[in-house]
């Protein structure tokens, strides 16, 4: 090995004579205390403090723990340094941004928290976040049943399953413009549309029947019905790789003890799958809160403005970086946008973090 | 036992009904755009649909090949496409790898970093990152839109979460072996990540076959232009050709389509290996 | 082996990039919080061409970049070009396609810090320009109009809509205005008199209802509005009395008035169908069933065009053209204006030969090589209407000649430093009066609130 040296052996006894005795009263200290985190810090310094006599005694210019370290991070360089440089320093730069004004052009101006105080001011920006936040909220649940349900249907023998996947895939891959051209077409606010028809036939009288996506009080609801039509195809995917790891035995099993299919599910599936659903969680909420391209599509009309009634934070984002140019409200606004998420993702990660141990 | 599969077979029929129906739901779009793909422009959005139109205009799929360079923008957006899926798979898979079985200084640091700015909308870091990319040198380059869609953080995401799923188990036996990390890598994990490295694949796949807005950013030079700026040529200042743009739809649909079907394939051998049965 | 080897190539390929990095992002960094000097810009114009085209071409001839979008649709470019580079020898000039669609937004962010070497913008609209103005990224070109004394009175005050803190800072080379299509076919069937070039909107209401058929399956559409707001919502305006920018929209309501209740009986199509179908005007015109529509003259060379490709059949074959209605009392052929414009941005490497360019097309010789291409130049002499009415497949009645001619012309959009606001107000307030989301009063007064809010910003 390279990084091995002549060892001197006083520095080791030198080194040894302190790290030792520290050892021995962790050790006690760990076998003295019964709560559980301060158990596992301890631990983590006992192997922390082993380590050290390890080196001391090898002589290693580089612990076991930093060439760990090293081994690590070679894994993570190539996709990082890429996504640290095209990603994160322009986005490190966005929040910047948050506090100053600038035009893309003129000086940047610092304006401490005006972007924000602007934004809680403005009609639209309020209007887009209750719409994104009740958006969420109806799309992240639905689309998980149906993506799930979905999945665990198509990953049994039924015939033609390849076929059925495909075919769920397709709102997906499909161009935008024909997915929302149906979608629009199925909800028509004629009475001669096809849900349209349904209602009426169901005895809604002719006047009130609803405008769907032309109609300020239902755009949001036809929105989420779409998207969740739209994207199950996609998580379903997810699902399905994650089904392929859960070891068959364990059904075996299950069925040995006489459990029937809805315990299976509860006991196996749903716990195995527990990292797929966390990821597919934290990826829906994200998506959901940055939606835009659909409700554009489906609300949007022929000049593309979005009405109060169906703003979305990302649209507002993009009306006003491209097309006021107010490039820090955007970043301003996109600043709440990464908090409601962050504060998401971290309730989530501890929900995961509990559920591992 | 009669009664039990009485009612096995009840299900059975409900679940194909219900299983028909919704492939039903979800192919209406692909014979719109097929049905629209043979009209005229000015029938295409026409109220009601006429579903199968009147006089069928094949002339719509050989028009798009001479309308614009549509060759060029497929092999452009192929070449893309490639390379960006490989190198995401390559590198996201590597990363996620450390992230999910090593531990290391600065672990959920780095991992919080890389989640957070999949939170972080494009738009609103699109034009210092386009101030920045030209400076560069790489404006009106496909170096730009490469290096834009390789080192996603979604890849190393998901991978992680799938490595995960991996018992440590298996990691530490081949450790207590002697094997390396970057042997465990390369022979234990990735033989076993199939079907999450085609899952990663079609989404690769897809959204950079379908990216639109950064192609059209950064991209100036017609011969460099992808397909998806291709399709927005057909709509100009004052008329559209949405026959056309959906004929050339259907054609760019087949790629995804026979990426999808050939990688389905890891999903079922998933299940022949751990032998899941319905 | 193999894996090590591709192991080390990516990391030395990352590498690289970091170092690329390095010392682009820092370049970066200055270039944007300084304010352009045009000393830096020079010099960054120079450096940016390493990876762009080259702006010198081989054989000493001076390339002006143009940004342009429909290069393939667009008829009057290559005439435009050939016609200027045969006027200037030694100087070449290179379009960039920037698309239609998002055209605004590509510029302005190509246009942004300043490392672009175009020499010539074209700008598509008014909010569009307003946004490229307060950015300060175009060139004032008040001094060359002076050097070169370039008459602004040819465009017939349009100039003076654009003129912004006093400077010019474009030059409009085509000009559209609305008129009324109509399909004669329609007419002769119901046994009704065309429509004329002096119209009031009580005749042209009582007119549209007269050809209304409602049958269902044999529907006729008295009139037909697209979605824009400018289709009905402009029609408040032309009495030059009101402006679409002043706060106070009580003036449009008894338009409003008269198109609902026109959808109301199905003089029009619904307006929330027509939105969500996403359906063109060029479609629901050239279905035949349309007796009136109103739009703009850009609508003209793609009716010619698509009629002569056989696109639409017979049932749009004999259409003609008239002026817009009037309000009683005001002259006939007062109508609304969108005019497209050339710049030159500040980062241009070569101004002076830009502002040739500039000269040429919006001046009477570029005027006269777009009208030979069928579009209406923003320079409108009895000459250049002559060349577009005497076209192949123009209708040949008096009267749609005459509709060509037109009295006052106000922009769709008035510079305002705020017009994009006013415009997604504006267009909310339309949204929800057609779709009877809210009253007629209702919607006004929203968008009275809203605008004011926006002004007292």
């Amino acid at each position: 090995m390279a990084n091995q040296k002549t060892v001197d052996p006083n520095a080791v006894k030198e080194k040894l004579a302190k790290l030792e005795p520290r050892l021995l009263a962790l050790q006690k200290e760990l076998s003295n205390t019964s709560d559980k985190k301060k158990q596992n810090k301890l631990i983590k310094q006992i192997e922390y403090t082993q380590g050290k006599i390890k080196q001391a005694k090898t002589g290693e210019r580089l612990s076991r723990q930093a060439k760990r370290d090293l081994v690590a991070y070679s894994f993570i360089a190539p996709n990082f340094i890429g996504f640290c440089v095209f990603t994160l320093v322009p986005i490190i730069f966005a929040f910047v941004l948050a506090f100053a004004q600038w035009d893309g052009n003129n000086a940047m101006k610092f304006v401490a928290l005006d972007n924000f105080i602007q934004a809680f001011q403005n009609d639209r920006f309020l209007a887009s976040l209750k719409n994104t936040i009740v958006y969420c909220i109806a799309t992240v649940p639905l689309t998980l049943i149906c993506s799930l349900g979905l999945a665990i249907i198509l990953n049994q023998k039924v015939k033609g399953r390849n076929f059925f996947r495909t075919v769920s895939f397709f709102p997906y891959v499909a161009s935008l413009v024909a997915v929302a051209a149906v979608w629009n077409m199925l909800f028509s606010p004629q009475k001669s549309g096809p849900v349209n028809m349904i209602l009426y036939n169901l005895g809604v009288a002719a006047k009130s029947l609803p405008k769907w996506s032309a109609d300020k009080d239902w755009v949001m609801f036809t929105v989420v019905l779409f998207s969740v039509w739209k994207n199950m195809g996609y998580y379903m995917v997810i699902y399905l790789a994650g089904l392929q790891g859960i070891n068959g035995e364990l059904y075996e099993a299950c069925s040995l003890d006489g459990a029937n299919t809805w315990q299976k599910f509860l006991y196996i599936t749903w716990p195995q799958l527990q990292p797929t659903t966390f990821f597919v969680t934290i990826m829906l909420t994200i998506n959901c809160f940055k939606v835009y391209d659909i409700v554009y599509m489906l609300a949007g009309g022929s000049n593309g403005v979005l009405n109060k009634s169906a703003i979305v934070l990302v649209y507002h984002i993009y009306e006003e970086a491209f097309r006021n140019w107010n490039l820090g409200y955007a970043s301003a606004v996109a600043m709440v946008l990464f908090l409601m998420v962050l504060a998401v993702t971290l309730i989530q990660f501890r929900g995961e973090k509990k559920y591992a141990n | 036992m009669k009664v039990q599969s009485k009612s096995y077979k009840f299900w059975r029929v409900v679940l194909y009904l219900v299983l028909i129906a919704l492939a039903v739901l979800m192919l209406i779009p692909f014979a719109w755009m097929l049905s629209a793909s043979l009209k005229l422009d000015k029938d295409v959005f026409i109220f009601p649909i006429q579903w199968i139109p009147a006089n069928p205009r094949w002339q719509n799929y050989v028009d798009i090949w001479t309308k614009i360079p549509l060759s060029k923008f497929v092999l452009n957006t192929s070449k893309l496409t490639i390379i960006v899926t490989f190198l995401q798979l390559l590198t996201s898979s590597f990363a996620a790898y450390a992230f999910a079985k090593l531990d290391f200084k600065y672990k959920n640091l780095l991992f919080m970093a890389y989640i957070s700015t999949i939170a972080m909308p494009w738009q609103v870091y699109m034009v210092p990152q386009f101030i920045m990319m030209r400076g560069m040198g790489m404006n009106d380059s496909h170096m730009a839109i490469i290096c834009l869609q390789a080192f996603s953080a979604f890849g190393v995401f998901m991978m992680r979460q799938f490595y995960q799923g991996i018992p440590d188990e298996l990691c530490e036996a081949a450790r207590i072996d002697g094997m390396s990390e970057y042997k465990i890598y390369s022979k234990i994990m990735l033989p076993l990540s199939k079907p999450a490295l085609s899952t990663l694949t079609i989404f690769t796949f897809v959204a950079t076959w379908n990216d639109f807005l950064g192609p059209m950013i950064y991209l100036k030079t017609e011969s460099k232009k992808t397909l998806q700026i291709g399709l927005r040529m057909f709509i100009s200042q004052y008329s559209s050709e949405y026959g056309l743009i959906m004929a050339a739809s259907v054609l760019s649909l087949i790629p995804v389509l026979i990426v999808f079907l050939a990688l389905q394939k890891y999903f079922v051998e998933g299940i022949a290996a751990t032998g899941v049965k319905g | 082996m193999m894996k090590k080897r591709l192991l080390g190539l990516t990391l030395a390929c990352s590498m690289t990039a970091v170092a690329l990095a390095g010392c682009g992002g820092s370049g970066g960094g200055t270039e944007t919080t300084e304010p352009a000097t045009s000393e830096s810009t020079a010099a960054n114009a120079g450096e940016s061409t390493t990876s762009a085209a080259p702006v010198e071409a081989a054989d000493g001839d001076t390339v002006l970049k143009w940004a342009v979008w429909d290069v393939s649709s667009t008829v009057y470019y290559q005439p435009l070009i050939e016609a200027f580079e045969a006027a200037n020898p030694g100087v070449k000039i290179e379009m960039v396609d920037l698309g239609s669609a998002d055209y605004q937004t590509v510029l302005a962010t190509e246009l942004t810090g300043s490392g672009s070497d175009f020499d010539i913008a074209t700008i598509k609209d008014v909010p569009g320009y307003t946004t490229l103005v307060n950015k300060g990224v175009l060139e004032a070109l008040d001094d060359y109009i002076a050097k070169d004394s370039v008459d602004l009175s040819q465009y017939g005050g349009i100039t003076d809509q654009v003129t912004v803190d006093g400077k010019l800072y474009e030059l409009p080379f085509r000009s559209d205005f609305w008129v009324m299509f109509y399909n004669k076919d329609v007419f002769d069937n119901a046994g009704v008199d065309y429509p004329t070039n002096d119209m009031t909107f009580e005749a042209y209401d009582a007119l549209a209802r007269s050809v209304t058929n409602t049958t269902p399956g044999e529907e006729v559409y008295g009139a037909h509005y697209h979605t824009w707001r400018s289709a009905v919502q402009l029609f408040g305006i032309l009495d030059g009395k009101n402006s679409i920018v002043d706060g106070n929209y009580e003036f449009l309501k008894p338009y409003y008035e008269m198109i609902l209740a026109q959808q109301e009986d199905g003089v029009c199509q619904d307006y929330a169908t027509l939105k969500t179908s996403s359906l063109h005007y060029s479609g629901a015109f050239a279905q035949g069933n349309v007796a009136m529509m109103n739009m703009g003259s850009w609508f003209i060379p793609t009716l010619i065009e698509k009629i002569k490709t056989g696109e639409y059949g017979e049932e749009v074959a004999n259409w003609g053209l008239v002026k817009y209605p009037h309000a009683e009392g005001v002259e006939p052929g007062s109508t609304l204006a969108t005019i497209t414009c050339l710049s030159i941005p500040t980062s241009a490497p070569h101004k002076d030969l830009a502002w040739e360019f500039v000269k040429f097309v919006c001046g009477p010789e570029g005027a006269q090589v777009v009208a030979e291409t069928g579009t209406i130049p923003a320079i409108t002499t009895d000459a250049v209407v002559a060349a577009i009415s005497g076209m192949e497949g123009f209708p040949d009645d008096e009267a749609s000649a005459e509709a060509l001619k037109t009295a006052n012309t106000y922009l769709e959009m008035p510079v305002h430093e705020k017009s994009s606001e006013i415009e997604t107000v504006l267009n909310e307030g339309h949204d929800n009066i057609m779709t009877e989301g809210s009253t007629i009063d209702e919607g006004i007064e929203e968008m009275n609130e809203g605008v004011a809010a926006v002004l007292g910003q």
